[in-house]
C-alpha cells in the first residue's frame, strides 16, 4: 500500500475545515488546512502536494480567486490538481465581468459548489488523483 | 448662507455687466469665471462645473436659453439665473421652464442680485446634500449586502456543510424519525441559504435579474405559502390569519419565491405591529387585468406623516416601530420585488385602528 494522499484544504472558514477534513480523513487521506490565503501560499509552497482544494470567496475581497490565478500561473504548482468549492457559482462571473462563469485557473482544474455531497466529493478527489497519477506516469 | 464656496459661471455678451456683477459677488468667498460667448461658456462648464450659471438671455451666436439647455443636458443640478431686458420679462418664463431657477430684469439691482443669488446657491445646496444623502445610503445598502454576504452566509454554510457530514457519517446509526429529522434541518438551512442569497441579489444589485426565470405563478400558491410560513408566529401572538378570496383562479407571470417573500414581509409585520389576540385579513380582489393582495391588521397603525417612507430603505417609523426589532428593510424588499413584478405597492393606516398594504399585480388572462 502506498502512501497516504496529501491533500491540502484552503478555507477560511475553521468548521467548514473540519466537515471537509472528516469526510476525507475518514477515506484514508492525510489532510491539512490553511485558513487564509497567505498561510494558504506557505503551505502550498513547503512541500509537494497530491491535490488542493480552495474556497475561492475567501475572504470581503474574494481573496481565493486571486490565490487560484497565482497556483494557475505557477509552473510547479499548477501540476497538483485543484479542486475549487465555491459558495455560489454566479459570483465568480459577477466578480469579472465578460469572462466565462468558469475561468480555468489551472490546466484541469474542477468545481464544486457548497455544499458538497461528501459521495460527489469523494469520488471527485478520487478521479482528479487518478488523472494526475496517469499524467505522471505517462511524463516519465 | 454659511461660508461655503461655490463655483459661479458668468455669461453675459456686455463686459460692463460681467463685471457688475463680478464686483458684486466679490466679498462672498466664491470661485467666479466669466465669459462672454455662449459656447465657450458652455465648453466652459464642462470643464469649471460650476455650481451656479448666471446668463444674460440675448446674446449674439447661440442665446441664454440654449446655454442652460445644454448645460442641464450634461448637468441637470447645476442651478441657473436668467438675466433678462424689460423687454423681455415674457421670455423670462420660458427660462424657468427651461430649468432656470430665476431670472433678474436688467438694469441689475445690486440687492436684489445679491437676493437672488444667495437664494440659487441655497437651492444648490440643498440638492448637494440630498445627493450625499442618496449615495450614503447606496453606499450603507452595498456594505449591508457585504456583510450579509459573509458575516451571514459563511457561518450558515458551515452548518449547512456539517449537516450534510454528519447525515453520512451517522447514516447506519440514526433511527427512522432521527434520520427524518436530520434531513428535514438540511432542507430548512438549505432554504435559508437560499433565501440569503435571494435577499443579497435583491439588496445588492440586480433585483432584474429574477425576471430571467418568469413564469405562470398561481396566486392561491404565493399566499398559501406566506401564510404557512408566517403561521407559527401568528399562533405564538394568539393572532388569527383569515384569508379572503385566496382561492383565486388568476396567476401573474413572475417568480414564486420572492412573491411569497413579499407577501410574507406585509405579514410579518402586520403580525409584529398588532396586539395578541387580534386578526389579520388577506383579501385578494380582481380589478379587470389586475389582481390586489391586501393585507390588513387592526394594530398600531402609522402616523400620516410617517406613512410615505415606510417603503424607504432603513426606515422605520418612530410612531409604530419603538419596542419592536427590525432593520427597516422589509418593505423596500417587498417594494423592488413587486416592481420587479410590474406591480405597485401601497398602504393605508391609521393610528391605533391598523394598518392596510396592498400589492397590485398585472394577472394572466384567464384561459
Ligand atoms: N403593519 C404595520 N403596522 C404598523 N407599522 C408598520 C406596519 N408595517 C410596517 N410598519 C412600519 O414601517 C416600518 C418599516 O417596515 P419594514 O421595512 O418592514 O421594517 P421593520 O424591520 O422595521 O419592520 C416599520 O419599522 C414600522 O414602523
Amino acid at each position: 500500500m502506498s502512501k497516504a494522499k496529501q491533500l491540502l484544504i484552503i478555507d477560511d472558514d475553521v468548521d467548514y475545515v473540519d466537515g471537509i477534513k472528516a469526510i476525507l480523513t475518514r477515506a484514508g487521506y492525510e489532510v491539512a488546512a490553511a485558513y487564509n490565503p497567505k498561510s494558504g501560499m506557505e503551505l502550498l509552497k513547503s512541500k509537494p502536494w497530491d491535490l488542493f482544494l480552495l474556497d475561492v470567496m475567501m475572504g470581503r475581497g474574494a481573496e481565493g480567486i486571486m490565490m487560484a490565478r497565482q497556483i494557475g500561473k505557477d509552473p510547479k504548482l499548477r501540476e497538483t490538481p485543484l479542486l475549487i468549492i465555491t459558495g455560489i457559482r454566479e459570483q465568480i462571473a459577477f466578480l469579472f465581468p465578460g469572462e466565462p462563469v468558469h475561468p480555468h485557473f489551472v490546466a484541469n482544474d474542477e468545481l464544486m459548489e457548497k455544499p458538497v455531497d461528501p459521495k460527489l466529493l469523494l469520488e471527485r478527489v478520487a478521479a482528479l488523483l487518478k488523472a494526475s497519477e496517469a499524467k505522471k506516469a505517462k511524463a516519465k | 448662507m454659511g461660508n461655503e464656496r461655490y463655483k459661479i459661471l458668468l455669461i453675459d455678451d456686455e463686459e460692463v455687466v460681467l463685471d457688475s456683477c463680478a464686483r458684486m459677488l466679490r466679498g462672498g468667498n466664491h470661485e467666479v469665471v466669466s465669459i462672454m460667448d455662449g459656447a465657450q461658456g458652455v465648453e466652459l462648464a464642462h470643464q469649471f462645473h460650476p455650481d451656479l450659471v448666471i446668463v444674460d438671455l440675448k446674446m449674439p451666436g447661440i442665446s441664454g436659453l440654449e446655454v442652460l439647455e445644454r448645460i442641464h443636458a450634461f448637468d441637470p443640478t447645476i442651478v441657473s439665473i436668467m438675466l433678462t431686458g424689460f423687454a423681455t420679462v415674457g421670455s423670462a418664463v420660458d427660462a424657468m421652464k427651461r430649468g432656470a431657477c430665476d431670472f433678474l430684469p436688467k438694469p441689475i439691482a445690486p440687492d436684489e442680485f445679491r437676493m437672488v443669488v444667495s437664494r440659487a446657491l441655497e437651492r444648490r445646496r440643498l440638492i448637494l446634500e440630498t445627493q450625499a444623502l442618496r449615495r450614503e445610503k447606496e453606499m450603507l445598502r452595498e456594505q449591508f449586502a457585504a456583510i450579509v454576504s459573509h458575516e451571514l452566509k459563511s457561518p450558515l454554510g458551515a452548518i449547512q456543510q456539517n449537516l450534510f457530514v454528519l447525515a453520512e457519517e451517522l447514516s447506519d446509526k440514526l433511527d427512522e424519525s432521527q434520520r427524518q429529522r436530520l434531513e428535514r434541518m438540511k432542507v430548512r438551512v438549505t432554504d435559508l441559504m437560499k433565501m440569503i442569497q435571494t435577499w443579497l441579489r435583491l439588496i445588492s444589485a440586480d433585483i432584474g435579474k429574477i425576471r430571467d426565470n418568469f413564469h405562470p405563478v398561481a396566486i392561491k400558491e404565493v399566499i398559501a405559502k406566506a401564510i404557512e410560513s408566517v403561521q407559527n408566529e401568528a399562533t405564538r401572538k394568539n393572532i388569527e390569519v383569515l384569508a379572503e378570496g385566496a382561492d383565486t383562479p388568476r396567476r401573474v407571470n413572475g417568480d414564486e419565491g420572492t412573491l411569497v417573500q413579499a407577501l410574507v414581509n406585509l405579514l410579518n409585520n402586520a403580525i409584529k405591529y398588532s396586539r395578541s389576540a387580534s386578526e389579520i385579513q388577506v383579501r385578494v380582489t380582481e380589478d379587470g387585468d389586475k389582481v390586489a393582495l391586501a393585507v390588513a391588521d387592526s394594530g398600531v397603525g402609522i402616523a400620516a406623516d410617517e406613512l410615505p417612507h415606510v417603503f424607504e430603505d432603513f426606515y422605520r417609523a418612530p410612531s409604530s416601530a419603538k419596542g419592536e426589532q427590525g432593520a427597516g428593510l422589509g418593505l423596500p424588499l417587498s417594494r423592488r420585488i413587486v416592481e420587479a413584478h410590474d406591480g405597485t405597492i401601497s398602504v393605508s393606516s391609521e393610528p391605533g385602528k391598523g394598518s392596510t398594504f396592498t400589492i397590485r399585480l398585472p394577472a394572466l388572462k384567464t384561459s
